[in-house]
């Protein structure tokens, strides 16, 4: 009889032990702790609003040109911005204008000293007014594509929001102030693509 | 037998006082591969054994075969063969993670090359090529090429790849902009230029009408560009591609494919390498990511590249 209580005891402490031994969860539950949803539309346009609009660190672009011409290594380092390692960087710049002429991707502008700039409004996509804002390290997100994410809110909410109602005042001959990105190649500077990804467009 | 053992314990002792008073052996570098079917991956891993070896080191290739039981296998032979770092092209984003943890736990520094894990304190660096970027660019190609408007293919590489996906997001993030663009069939090709041959004949016979594909990378490009040219369609059919092959970059000259992303295998092998040798100097901060620019190859500037 006594054997009876003994195993009675031994089965019920194993199957005590056993039980909270083990824990079945739903990986999907694990997963969702896991991850913190970023929710990107606000970060861009906190970047956008707080961040780019009032950011003054735009250079003018004609002493940018000037600075690359007589030393492109410092004017790099100085006014662009490049994450790792490759040819080109990114800067954010400002310059005046007269709009010369209108086309699907865009518009041109001419400066004051015949220079002519083309505006790109259609192909806003890529990095290229993240990293020129200086703003967003690639060390504050896990993965690139988190880091690319905010970028793709920030292109969408300059593309769709900021600058239709502008473009559908702008015409030929009408004179315009620019912020925006430029990407410039060090292997390029001898011909470069003067190309701006707008951020703003100021008609004056 | 206990006496035996008591007898060798000094010629044990004595070798091992040969080994200390010899010069001390040089730190080894495992280089950890994907896979070396693909020409890209070869080059990538020669280079960082080339690069190893000219820092002084001894240094040696595995080949995970794009399978993850082997990486595992090449990583637990490794740690036990007493390699001091492993430059490393991991199979898969989530899966080989538990292999640089066991590393990072043996004190073996591991530095990924080309392909990023879904990690930031798994690796002690991962160097990187900006592919999302990349196919940005190639996506606005895309779009000019096509006008805004037509059928495509999209031809991914392997799915459990970052790669992959930071490859195919770039592009969409562009095209899926132009409505009028629309995408008839989006199949894996696993990188292969075989497979990718044998998906777009299959894709061709439903979808007759398309007027470009994009794949993500230049070995299945030429598998596209081969089935297109099997069906008589190469004219009519634009091919994109991703990598930079040479093979892909004499038919942009040709006016054959469309564009393709240039990577640099050899700056982020040499990186790599680089970052291992400033680990045994004492170097412990290193940047979790680093990405290498792609830069776009068009017929524009094709010159540029061809070798």
């Amino acid at each position: 009889m006594k054997k009876i209580y003994k195993y009675g005891i031994l089965v019920i402490t194993f199957a005590f032990l056993g039980y909270n031994s083990v824990y079945f969860k739903k990986l999907s539950e694990i997963q969702s702790q896991d991850k913190v949803e970023i929710d990107y539309n606000a970060y861009a346009d906190s970047l956008y609003y707080k961040g780019m609009f009032e950011s003054n660190h735009a250079v003018e672009l004609s002493d940018l040109l000037s600075a690359i011409r007589s030393d492109p290594e410092h004017a790099f380092t100085e006014f662009g911005n490049r994450l790792g390692i490759g040819n080109s960087a990114y800067f954010l710049v400002k310059c005046q204008g007269t709009i010369s002429a209108m086309h699907s991707d865009g518009f041109q502008i001419t400066m004051v000293n015949g220079e002519i700039i083309d505006i790109n409004t259609k192909y806003i996509f890529g990095n290229a007014l993240r990293d020129a804002s200086g703003l967003v390290k690639l060390t504050d997100f896990k993965t690139n594509s988190e880091f690319n994410r905010v970028s793709e809110a920030l292109n969408t909410l300059i593309r769709t929001t900021i600058l239709p109602p502008v473009l559908e005042q702008l015409n030929n001959g009408e004179p315009v102030r620019i912020i925006g990105a430029m990407k410039l190649n060090k292997k390029e500077l001898d011909n470069p693509d003067l190309e701006i990804t707008p951020s703003q467009i100021i008609p004056e | 037998m206990k006496w035996c053992c008591i007898g060798l314990l000094p010629l044990f002792l004595i070798a091992c006082q040969a080994n200390s008073n010899g010069q001390e052996e040089s730190p080894k570098v495992a280089v950890v591969i994907s896979t070396l079917n693909n020409p890209w991956f070869v080059v990538l891993a020669e280079s960082a054994a080339e690069n190893a070896h000219s820092l002084g080191y001894e240094a040696k290739i595995f080949d995970s075969q794009n399978n993850p039981a082997i990486e595992s296998d090449n990583f637990e032979n490794l740690i036990a063969s007493g390699y001091d770092a492993i430059l490393f092209n991991p199979t898969d984003a989530d899966g080989s993670i538990g292999n640089i943890l066991k590393a990072k736990a043996a004190g073996v520094p591991v530095f990924c090359m080309d392909r990023e894990v879904n990690s930031d304190d798994a690796a002690t660096s991962q160097i990187l090529s900006d592919n999302y970027s990349g196919c940005v660019e190639i996506g606005v190609k895309f779009v000019k090429a096509l006008e805004g408007q037509g059928k495509y293919v999209e031809l991914l590489g392997l799915v459990g790849d970052n790669n992959t996906w930071a490859r195919s997001g770039g592009f969409h993030s562009v095209v899926d902009v132009f409505p009028d663009l629309q995408m008839v069939a989006q199949q894996s090709a696993d990188f292969d230029r075989n497979k990718a041959l044998e998906v777009l004949e299959t894709i061709l016979q439903a979808q007759p009408d398309i007027k470009a594909v994009f794949c993500g990378n230049d070995a299945m490009a030429m598998g596209a560009f081969q089935a297109l040219q099997a069906a008589g369609k190469s004219d009519q059919v634009k091919v994109f591609g991703f990598d930079g092959a040479a093979d892909v970059i004499e038919k942009i000259a040709e006016g054959k494919i469309v564009a393709t992303g240039m990577q640099y295998p050899k700056v982020m092998a040499k990186t790599a390498a680089g970052y291992a040798d400033e680990y045994f100097k004492g170097r412990r901060d290193f940047p979790q990511r680093v990405p290498v620019e792609v830069e776009l190859v068009d017929a524009d500037n094709v010159k540029e590249y061809l070798q």
